[in-house]
């Protein structure tokens, strides 16, 4: 009796504990995004698009489902096998789950920057046709998102990517891309990864800024 | 110890007891497995994704009834209630498709977009304002399009075997009363707006929408762009003049203000002309735009309301010679001052209601000089309209709306105190429906009727048009309709009785785009009845019928690439115009002058990364123009030689925010002839003395240098070459 005891004291001390740190909502997003952030196969980003779905459709008051959901699908889109049709049904989609992740938190500056990212995509689907057309409307999107952060690494990756691009179209120099992705980069570097994961705040781009700070070199 | 772990084991027995299983297999109506279905239990978190074969399973610690919830992109969600009692449950479940507005079949038939968000389009909107030759006019570009013919002596956009008249110009939904400039007669015109204020078009040759009437061959629907992306000021320098435009752009509000002269004088110095010009065509416009937004879309009620004010002032004086006379001729002076409003509002809500309208103001005045005797004409045009559009379901919509019209025009002739003029209202009433039978199959169905108070004239002119997807994302689209306009005001205030002048439409379309190439293909018969005829001097005519018919059909090709030459965007387009009519004049069907039988264009733009530049190239052919010869019996007995225009352009980019246009029409220098003026009497010995109707110069040139200012260095005028 007295070991039950123990053991019911035990779960009873230990279960709060277990709760403060993770709710159900919080493992169930932390499994999701560490499967999101770590694969670029078709299947498994739709796995991951419809577990966010599944979560967003609990939490209605939580941005980060649909957020995730929505980097879910720009990821979709950004595979080669894919026909252009449906890139930009994925797309479509995204872009209403970035609509709905604003309308939930409002001026958020890393949704504003998903907003970029879907443009982004748009354009990286038919950069000959969309190139002109829409690589104003990406850069005025990320634009507005570093007015409310100007330290946001992934605004400044996406910002570095676009510079990049166009000083290649123009046949000008990267120092200014280099720069922000170095800028991006050392931001990166000084943020504490677990701290953030752990509070499930946003935390990819990190290996595509070392990639492109390794490209500029 | 042992007491535990009877615990423990019965804790875990009791789990083990509640779960169940769940499985089966995802299909759609044709039995093929949908891969990366989301299926799971509504309100938990239990739930898998199908896999390659469609296949799912996955366990549930839920028990009782619940809702097994099946949804993934392009088909309808489907719910299935279930029961969990740890026994293995197991369901096959077939998905219905739902209509996806962006992949689904769109209606092609006659139909010619440009956009930059939807599929089956022809044209981007800034490939209006890059391509070579246009010289920054919207027609200008339409013009090597499918459906249309050149008329070099015009202007004007002339659509299968149409006269001028017969297109109608909106802005916003909202009608546009003398778009393009007043101009003497064989000198050529421009559309009034430029192409920068405008995000995308649709321009219809034929069987369009209930929604659009008053005109027997052609609707050309501009919308201009919603809010502008960020403050700038634009400056334009060009050799025949400049302009600048200031944006100011707030959260859910916008201000455009712009300002431009234009003087042909100094540049008609250097470069020897044919027109004997006395006064060089000049003029100065002004526009102010407004836009306000309301709302969220993804809240779902949302809405816009756009303000676009324009006003400009055209002066111009030529003098142009009189066949058989030694003269300098008849000189024609013009004053034109023209104003514009519009102001649209559209607003969607949840229920799937969306309502659009506005009002429309346009004013234009001409005061003409006929070898000086003054002649005023004013013409004005006021449109109201609201119109309502439902959506029952994904499948089907209904839209229904009212459109007031009132029509004036004057003319006076000043110095002998004679004046004319007339009034007419239109109420118009039109309702369309349109029902997707799958995202392959698409009709639409409306019905169009007016009444005009001073025709005292009820119509009514139905409208059919359908569209089938083949599996190699190929369409074909048929349309047809019946379509009623009044005589051109200038008829109509000698005889303000006339009545409609109609036209019947029948098109079929092929459509196909792929991996960034476009092929279009069009077959069309139109029908004219009741067309206007008489007898006389155009400015005095009398014995005015409306019996004249006549006829349009043929068929055109366009063909545009993308892909095949690096760096390189080209198109190709071939119209077959066979069109006979009776009208005006003619006392039998004639090939009517606007209308040459086969008519080519092709556009190319280069982009050399090395040079920073853009090349451009456009040509455009057509086998000639029927003209009359007095000399000869009959009516519209010959033809010129065929016309060919080579443009060359040249936009430089030094720096992301400055461009250098330089561009060159008729590159060639080939003396085009556009038909014959023949004197009203003959000579002594017997025969009609006549004048080549021609260009106003061998060549044009235009040279132009666009700067922006604004906090974003990479910002451009691009949109305004």
């Amino acid at each position: 009796m007295k070991t039950i005891f123990r053991i019911i004291t035990l779960i009873l001390f230990i279960s709060p504990a277990v709760w403060a740190q993770d709710s159900p909502y919080q493992k169930a997003m932390k499994k999701e995004i560490a499967s999101l952030i770590t694969t670029d196969s078709l299947p498994q980003l739709q796995r991951s698009a419809n577990a966010f779905a599944r979560i967003a459709e609990l939490n209605p008051s939580e941005w980060q489902p649909a957020y995730y959901q929505a980097l879910a699908y720009i990821y979709q889109s950004f595979n080669m096998a894919l026909a252009i049709d449906k890139k930009d049904e994925a797309l479509a989609k995204a872009d209403e789950l970035v609509k709905k992740a604003d309308a939930i938190s409002p001026n958020n500056p890393e949704i504003m920057t998903m907003q970029g990212f879907v443009t982004i995509a748009k354009l990286s689907a038919d950069p000959a046709g969309r190139g002109q057309s829409l690589s104003g409307v990406a850069m005025q999107t990320l634009g507005k998102s570093l007015t409310m952060d100007n330290k946001n690494p992934r605004t400044l990756l996406l910002m570095a990517q676009m510079e990049y691009g166009m000083a290649r179209f123009f046949g000008s120099g990267t120092e200014k891309a280099c720069g922000l992705a170095k800028q991006s980069l050392a931001i990166f570097s000084s943020q504490d990864e677990e701290a953030l994961k752990a509070a499930i705040q946003p935390t990819w781009g990190k290996n595509q800024a070392e990639g492109m700070v390794a490209n500029c070199k | 110890m042992k007491a535990t772990f009877t615990f423990i084991t019965l804790l875990v027995t009791t789990a083990t007891f509640a779960q169940t299983n769940i499985t089966g297999k995802v299909t759609d109506a044709k039995g093929v497995a949908i891969p990366g279905v989301n299926v799971y239990l509504k309100g938990t978190y239990d739930g898998t994704s199908s896999d390659a074969r469609g296949g799912f399973a996955f366990e549930t610690d839920e028990t009782g009834n619940q809702l097994l919830t099946v949804q993934a992109l392009g088909f309808e969600i489907q719910q299935i209630s279930i029961r969990c009692n740890g026994q293995l449950v197991s369901h096959d479940i077939k998905l219905l498709e739902s209509i996806n507005v962006l992949t689904a079949v769109t209606i092609t038939a006659g139909a010619m977009e440009a956009s930059d968000e939807k599929k089956s389009v022809v044209l981007k909107p800034l490939d209006i304002v890059t391509t070579s030759g246009a010289m920054g006019d919207i027609t200008a570009a339409l013009l090597t399009l499918p459906g249309t013919s050149t008329v070099g002596n015009d202007g004007r956009l002339f659509v299968r075997g149409g006269d001028a008249s017969e297109t109608a110009i909106f802005v916003d939904g909202m009608q546009v009363g003398n778009a393009f400039g007043t101009t003497a007669s064989n000198v050529p015109t421009r559309t009034r707006f430029s192409p920068n204020l405008f995000k995308g078009s649709f321009f219809s040759t034929g069987g369009y929408s209930a929604e659009y009437g008053q005109a027997l061959s052609s609707a050309l629907a501009l919308n201009t762009l919603d809010l502008p992306l960020r403050n700038q000021g634009d400056l334009s320098i060009m050799a025949l003049g400049g302009g600048y435009t200031q944006t100011l752009v707030g959260k859910q509000q916008s201000l455009t203000a712009s300002a431009n002269y234009y003087n042909l004088a100094p540049y008609q110095s250097i470069i020897k002309q044919n027109f004997d010009w006395e006064q060089a065509p000049a003029s100065w416009d002004s526009e102010i735009s407004l836009r306000h937004k309301w709302g969220n879309a993804a809240k779902s009620r949302s809405g816009m309301l756009k303000a676009y004010f324009h006003s400009e002032g055209n002066r111009m004086a030529i003098w142009q010679k009189i066949p058989g006379s030694d003269s300098r001729g008849d000189r024609i002076q013009l004053r034109n001052n023209y104003h514009y409003g519009n102001l649209s509002f559209r607003h969607s809500n949840s229920n799937g209601w969306l309502l659009y309208g506005g009002a429309a103001y346009s004013y234009n005045k001409d005061a003409w000089k006929l070898n000086f005797d003054p002649v005023r004409q004013v013409t004005t045009l006021s449109h109201t309209k609201i119109v309502a559009v439902r959506d029952f379901s994904s499948r089907f919509s209904l839209k229904n709306g009212l459109e007031w019209y009132i029509k004036t025009y004057s003319e006076a002739l000043t110095d002998q105190n004679l004046r004319r003029d007339f009034t007419d209202h239109q109420l118009n009433h039109f309702a369309e429906g349109s029902y997707y039978f799958s995202n392959r199959l698409v009709m639409v169905g409306g019905v169009r009727t007016g009444y005009s108070s001073l025709a005292r004239q009820v119509w009514i002119d139905p409208r059919f048009s359908m569209a089938y997807k083949f599996e190699n994302e190929g369409q074909v689209s048929f349309a047809a309709g019946r379509f009623n306009q009044l005589p051109e005001e200038k008829t109509r205030i000698h005889d303000i009785n006339l009545k409609n002048t109609s036209a019947t439409h029948y098109i079929l379309n092929y459509f196909i785009v792929n991996n960034n190439r476009t092929l279009r293909a069009e077959a069309f018969y139109k029908n004219y009845n009741h067309l206007t005829t008489w007898q006389g001097n155009a400015s005095e005519p009398f014995d005015i019928a409306q019996n004249g018919t006549g006829y349009a059909r043929g068929f055109d090709l366009f063909y545009r690439d993308k892909k095949s030459l690096k760096s390189t965007d080209f198109w190709i387009t071939y119209s077959f115009i066979d069109s006979k009519r009776q009208y005006a004049t003619y006392t039998t069907r004639i090939q009517p002058s606007f209308a040459p039988r086969h008519n080519a264009s092709v556009v190319a733009k280069h982009f050399v990364t090395g040079l920073k530049s853009q090349l451009g190239l456009s040509w455009s052919w057509n086998s000639g123009y029927p003209y009359n010869d007095s000399n000869l019996p009959g009516e519209m007995q010959r033809k010129t030689g065929m016309y060919s225009d080579l443009s060359l352009s040249w936009s430089y980019l030094p720096r992301p925010n400055v461009i250098i246009h330089a561009a060159c029409s008729n590159v060639l220098g080939r003396n085009n002839v556009f038909g014959y003026r023949y004197a009203t009497q003959p000579d002594e010995t017997g025969t009609y003395a006549s004048l080549p109707v021609g260009q106003g110069a061998r060549r044009f040139a235009f040279i132009a240098l666009f700067i922006t200012l604004s906090k974003d260095k990479s910002a451009n005028q691009l949109n305004n070459l």
